[in-house]
């Protein structure tokens, strides 16, 4: 398996926030998460990413043990919900910023960021401030800064949270594309319900800090506790 | 028609704000100014022309001014942004920076007394290195403070994106950290060197009259009723601060708004 993740237990002064965390992911593959506020999710990433230590268990990324490995060398990104711009810095050298970390030559910088910045559809706004894009735009950047690096996992943490519905779709729509593009394996956070059901190629549900990942999305929809049920019958009493 | 005063009142006050100013640099050229003479019995750059030379020491006080404040206005702000970020993670963090209002609780005269037995021991009685150490504790404590307000969940945020990003925590220091904080640091700069340059009581117990800063010769002047020279060393005493103030509207507030 690319990514196994085997009894992690994580406690908050004496509160189990984490509780035996089992699963696994193949490459190329999305999971997505779906849970209330509070279940241990946010908490589950800081983890994988290695920004927090677990009390106990094991995480293995291509076989290798990266438990206690630093975050700066797993190859891990963190996405926010919050885009967290660089202020002092324009939209191409946000997008750089990773390959300049690396010590990348510059010719290899330019063509990189040029050819992300066409397939993240930000034509013209390579010399644009933060504050002079949009949010959906500043959403883009955030995610070309993240998937330029060539990360062996991508965590996104309820990325498009804070958008409106339309950009919502659209930014959807866009990394559907970009995670086939660049064969990206991600574990995708969300408390929406369609989103974790379009974006994911499997579908995990956090509660109470355990996660069950389900088989297929049918078993997903089947069961009572992702609330699939309720909101189907809630569509179906709307038509009459 | 209706008649408004707004004008003449502003001119007025501008004026009552700006006679002291204009009243000090008058002053500073005049000298055989006695009562009821309307006009100065001299008038000219002779007391200017004394800071070139050695008898009033106004030119080595001045320097001496100036390496001080430079010492401590950036010592104190480099170590109060990165000791901040410290004490911003650790878990008694309430505890930590109430200790940093210690130097307030008490009189600066006081404080130097409290400080003057441990720095005699140590050999910094008396010296430039000694005033350059007491205003560090003085100054050190405001840019803790004042760095309080910089550390949140945001910048720890920015710490963790670029860690995962691949960046080591120089990295991050140097291409994140300094300059969303370049602002804040330039504010500190200024503030502790104006707590520095205008600094007396300490400095005048732990200098003992060997460290004659700008601020302690007003001082002398004004005792040995020599208004013009305090004059003239008060015109030199707020001419830095406003060298800064201009570089602090042109280039951090300007980025502010």
């Amino acid at each position: 398996m690319f990514l196994e993740v085997q009894n992690i237990v994580k406690s908050f002064n004496n509160e189990h926030v984490v509780k035996e965390l089992d699963f696994s992911l193949d490459a190329h593959k999305t999971l997505s998460i779906l849970g209330k506020s509070g279940c241990g999710k946010t908490t589950m990433l800081k983890i994988i990413a290695g920004l927090v230590e677990p009390d106990s268990g094991t995480i293995s990324l291509k076989g290798e043990n990266i438990t206690h490995m630093r975050p700066e060398k797993r190859n891990i990104v963190y996405l926010y919900q919050e885009d967290l711009l660089f202020p002092h810095l324009n939209a191409f050298e946000n997008i750089s910023f990773g390959l300049r970390l690396k010590k990348i030559p510059e010719p290899q910088i330019k063509e990189k960021v040029n050819h992300i910045i066409a397939s993240l559809e930000l034509h013209g706004q390579a010399t644009k401030m933060p504050t002079q894009l949009s949010g959906g735009q500043r959403q883009r950047v955030s995610f070309g800064r993240a998937i330029i690096t060539n990360p062996s996992l991508l965590l996104l943490d309820e990325p498009f949270g804070s958008l409106d519905a339309g950009t919502r779709q659209r930014m959807q729509s866009l990394f559907k594309k970009l995670t086939q593009e660049y064969d990206i394996t991600s574990l995708f956070v969300t408390h929406d319900l369609k989103e974790a059901v379009l974006m994911g190629d499997e579908i995990g549900y956090m509660r109470a800090g355990m996660l069950q990942v389900y088989k297929n999305k049918q078993d997903f929809i089947n069961d009572p506790d992702t609330g699939v049920q309720e909101e189907i019958e809630y569509w179906k009493s709307l038509k009459g | 028609m209706k008649v408004s005063w707004k004008p003449y009142i502003l001119t007025l006050i501008v004026l009552l704000i700006g006679f002291p100013f204009i009243f000090m640099v008058l002053l500073s050229f005049s000298s055989s100014w006695r009562f009821p003479d309307i006009l100065p019995g001299y008038f000219g750059l002779k007391n200017w022309v004394t800071i070139l030379g050695s008898e009033t020491g106004l030119l080595q006080s001045f320097i001496i001014s100036v390496v001080i404040s430079l010492s401590v206005g950036m010592v104190s702000t480099f170590s109060g942004f990165l000791i901040s970020r410290a004490v911003f993670y650790h878990k008694r963090r309430r505890i930590l920076t109430l200790f940093a209002y210690f130097p307030y609780v008490l009189a600066p005269v006081v404080f130097g007394a409290c400080l003057s037995f441990f720095f005699l021991k140590i050999g910094l009685f008396g010296n430039v290195t000694g005033v350059i150490v007491a205003q560090f504790l003085v100054a050190f404590p405001y840019a803790l403070i004042f760095f309080g307000s910089f550390w949140n969940k945001k910048i720890k945020s920015y710490e963790d994106l670029v860690a995962t990003l691949g960046g080591t925590p120089r990295q991050t220091f140097f291409k994140v950290l300094l300059p969303l904080a370049k602002s804040m640091l330039l504010i500190c700069f200024f503030q502790t060197f104006l707590i520095s340059w205008f600094e007396y009581g300490l400095t005048s117990i732990i200098g003992v009259g060997k460290v004659q800063t700008l601020t302690i010769k007003v001082f002398l002047f004004i005792k040995e009723a020599n208004y013009y020279y305090g004059a003239l060393s008060c015109c030199l005493l707020i001419f830095p601060p406003v060298v800064l103030l201009y570089f602090n509207k042109r280039y951090v507030f300007k980025n502010l708004v």
